[in-house]
């Protein structure tokens, strides 16, 4: 009997330390929900994570940093070096890594080195830095797509270049950048990523398949209706597959309603409008090429992949990969020819960039200061010619391809190159999904588009409903 | 001085720190989950959570690429168990009575794919499956079972078998070896005394082996229904990443992408709430049912 009540006021105990335990714990929950906790909890997991990264993680540092100024006062010191973050996908890549960490290490034994910044390169998959950012970790630059930047401006907390960095250093340096390039980081008129590494599509050809088939790789086709009996004429002599460009490729498909006149969004981003003829014409086109049983099937890595071992005989992919893909033609034994994006019904291609910006996430004056040389350094003549001799991107200051202390060995000797920096002038940008349903919104419109391509559905109706779905999540 | 502690406190006072860490590291973010589904939030730091109520939820059950998640989890459910219980079963009885040194030779390949990293076996059945250079199409072509080469990761119709069959080729070698160590603790006099009344094999598998595994089978079974989401997430994303229109998404891979690709926690939270509480039910139910079916040889 005295057993059993003892038991019961220790159980009510335990109880009762669990239900205070639980309600702290709804307490911070209710903290970091409410606004201004939220930012205290950053600044705490911050401190904890890294120390360095200092106190201000919302809104107001970028209006501390740089503002106005025309330039740094010195704020760095070689004896106590600052560090940076960068969010690298190209450290990701097994094709481009190399490269970036060479591009990060030039920098720290140089500029680094002489000033006391120590940059540190963390690969990313385009997912790592924000939950990094979430966990409250230092995220200072990152190489970010262009198809989501508006999201991230909205709610990652990056700045726009023209509020951190002073005034006249940045124009000085902007000059010589394409124009072309540096409007497509441009959000209502102010620069939330600086135009980083960029490639265009080009028609890779695989010169041994031409061969078999009869074709004359030199004389490369140059419209999607000359493709089409290209790849006809390859399926039928050679048994390969002609043409290889899957649906989801999320950024050569805007460009292909470009070429043909479409739009993706109307002129202020409001309101999804690819659901017009001209698009339907162009994916028409595209269709034929499934429909007459001569794409390469598979996901984008397959045909990469493909293409690569041999058995596809064109593929339109970005120009990065284009150091990889020279090497596995010659680890193959076939010679490797390459071709502008092909027009469409009389018109000439528009190519869309892949690739990437950069941007930043300065919480102080310092690390703005930093970031800038860094900044500097990548995106200037030296950076340049290594990001394009080394994995292959284009050099964004074109004239460094004619340049002989720069890139013009490199470019006389990889003529493919100079196919891309002529398709640098005619660019356009692919579609910016408008705000924070960005990752979304482009979700609906890349499954539209594979559904449209890849199977017997109506390509009008497809295109119809997710352009209205699309709209219902914009309004 | 010594305090002295009351022999009745003592139990309790042991199972205090685990009941702290429980409440602190699993209810807590329990909890914290049923809060974030009531606002929508990105999760960065000193940005503002704004309440929305139940509308994460009512967003959720209307979105189409949710219905097909819930679908696609019930299909890896029922496709991982033939791989979880049926196969495994077989294996380990088939290997039982072979010499010591055979049997765990054998036990040890099939034990293999359990302990190889989840991204390198999907990298691994990627090239397997490869359209033009993968030995499934080569083989299948020149044997002419099919003409035309199947792209088996980005054909809606064969995607999610694809996966669901990796997530259960791993998935064989942990049963093989939980069912073993089971058989290995049956009286071995049953079998003498079924012998000796001459029943046959067939008869002697249903009658003693099924029935003394029987708290096995169902451990397993409850095992492979609640982790079959779990275990073909790394499958899903390193391969389809949920497509060929969402035809392979599962929900556990909409709850990731909610909240670190779209940055949306409210609708991640709300996804995993439904999902506590449909696979809380599903797990109170095999529970019982454990009770009622396992028979347990004291």
């Amino acid at each position: 009997m005295k057993f059993a009540k003892t038991k019961k006021v220790i159980s009510i105990i335990l109880a009762a330390s669990m239900i205070v335990l639980l309600t702290g714990c709804g307490t911070t929950g209710t903290e970091q929900t409410s606004g201004e906790n939220g930012q205290k909890q950053g600044t705490e997991s911050a401190a904890t994570a890294a120390p360095e990264t200092g106190t201000k993680t919302g809104t107001e540092a970028g209006t501390e940093a740089g503002d106005g100024k025309d330039s740094f006062s010195d704020l760095l010191d070689p004896a106590s070096p600052v560090k940076v973050t960068f969010y690298s996908y190209s450290l990701g890549m097994a094709q481009m890594k190399d490269g970036m960490s060479y591009l990060i290490d030039t920098f720290n034994n140089t500029i680094g080195k002489e000033k006391g910044i120590v940059v540190e390169g963390v690969a990313d998959d385009y997912t790592k830095w924000k939950t990094d950012v979430q966990a409250g970790n230092q995220v200072d630059i990152v190489q970010h797509p262009f198809g989501t930047l508006d999201a991230s401006a909205q709610n990652m907390g990056i700045k726009a270049y023209e509020d951190v960095f002073p005034k006249e250093e940045l124009e000085s340096h902007l000059d010589g950048i394409t124009e072309n390039a540096l409007s497509l980081g441009k959000i209502n008129g102010k620069m939330y990523g600086l135009a980083f590494t960029f490639s265009t599509p080009i028609l890779y050809i695989n010169g041994k398949i031409f061969e078999d088939a009869g074709l004359d790789p030199n004389n490369p086709p140059k419209t999607w209706e000359e493709m089409l009996t290209y790849a006809k004429t390859i399926k039928e002599k050679t048994g390969k597959d002609g043409f290889g460009l899957t649906p989801d490729n999320s950024w050569i498909t805007d460009g292909i309603i470009y070429t043909n006149g479409g739009q993706i969004l109307n002129d202020d981003r409001t309101k999804a409008v690819f659901a017009s003829d001209e698009t339907v014409e162009a994916f028409k086109l595209w269709k034929k090429f499934y429909e007459e049983g001569v794409a390469a099937l598979g996901t984008t890595s397959d045909n990469m992949q493909g293409f690569a071992a041999g058995s596809i005989g064109m593929h339109l992919q970005s120009s990065s990969v284009l150091s990889s893909i020279k090497a596995a033609a010659e680890a193959g034994g076939w010679k490797l020819y390459g071709a502008a994006m092909p027009g469409m019904n009389g018109r000439e291609a528009v190519p869309v960039n892949s690739g990437s910006c950069l941007v930043v996430r300065p919480d102080n004056d310092q690390k703005a200061q930093a970031i800038w040389e860094f900044i500097k350094f990548v995106t200037g003549d030296e950076g340049y010619t290594i990001i394009t001799s080394r994995i292959g991107y284009l050099p964004l200051r074109t004239y460094l391809a004619d340049d002989p202390q720069y890139l013009k060995d490199y470019v006389d000797q990889n003529p493919l190159l100079r196919i891309n920096i002529d398709q640098l002038s005619r660019i356009r940008a692919a579609a910016i999904w408008p705000g924070d349903s960005a990752t979304e919104t482009m979700g609906i419109f890349t499954n539209a588009v594979t559904e449209a391509i890849s199977t017997d559905a109506d390509i009008k109706t497809v295109l119809t409903e997710a352009q209205e779905e699309i709209n219902a999540i914009l309004e | 001085m010594k305090i002295k502690i009351p022999e009745k406190v003592k139990p309790y006072l042991f199972l205090l720190p685990v009941i702290v860490l429980i409440g602190f590291w699993v209810y807590r973010p329990m909890l914290q989950t049923l809060q974030y589904s009531m606002y929508k939030w990105n999760m960065v730091p000193g940005t503002q959570a704004s309440y929305v109520g139940f509308e994460n939820f009512i967003k959720l059950l209307t979105k189409k690429e949710f219905g097909i998640a819930v679908a696609n989890t019930v299909f890896y459910i029922l496709g991982m168990l033939p791989f979880s219980v049926v196969i495994p079963l077989f294996l380990s009885v088939a290997t039982q009575s072979l010499a010591d040194k055979v049997k765990n030779g054998y036990r040890a390949f099939f034990f293999l794919p359990m302990i190889m990293a989840p991204v390198a076996i999907g990298i691994i059945f990627q090239w397997l499956f490869h359209p033009t250079n993968g030995i499934v199409n080569s083989v299948l072509q020149k044997t002419g079972l099919i003409e035309q080469v199947v792209p088996f990761l980005s054909d809606q119709a064969t995607a999610k078998y694809v996966i669901a069959f990796i997530a259960g080729w791993k998935m064989i070698g942990f049963s093989t070896l939980m069912f073993s160590a089971a058989l290995t603790g049956i009286d071995t006099q049953y079998y003498e005394a079924s012998r000796m009344d001459g029943v046959g094999a067939v008869r002697r598998f249903f009658d003693i082996t099924l029935v003394m595994l029987s708290p096995t089978v169902m451990l397993m079974l409850m095992m492979s229904i609640l982790f079959s989401s779990q275990s073909t997430f790394a499958y899903i994303d390193v391969l389809t990443q949920g497509g060929p229109l969402n035809s392979t998404t599962n929900i556990y891979y909409l709850m990731y992408k909610y909240a670190f690709s779209d940055m949306n926690v409210g609708l991640s939270a709300a996804a995993t709430i439904l999902f506590l509480v449909v696979f809380g039910v599903i797990a109170i139910a095999l529970q019982l049912l454990t009770k009622k079916i396992a028979f347990y040889d004291n």
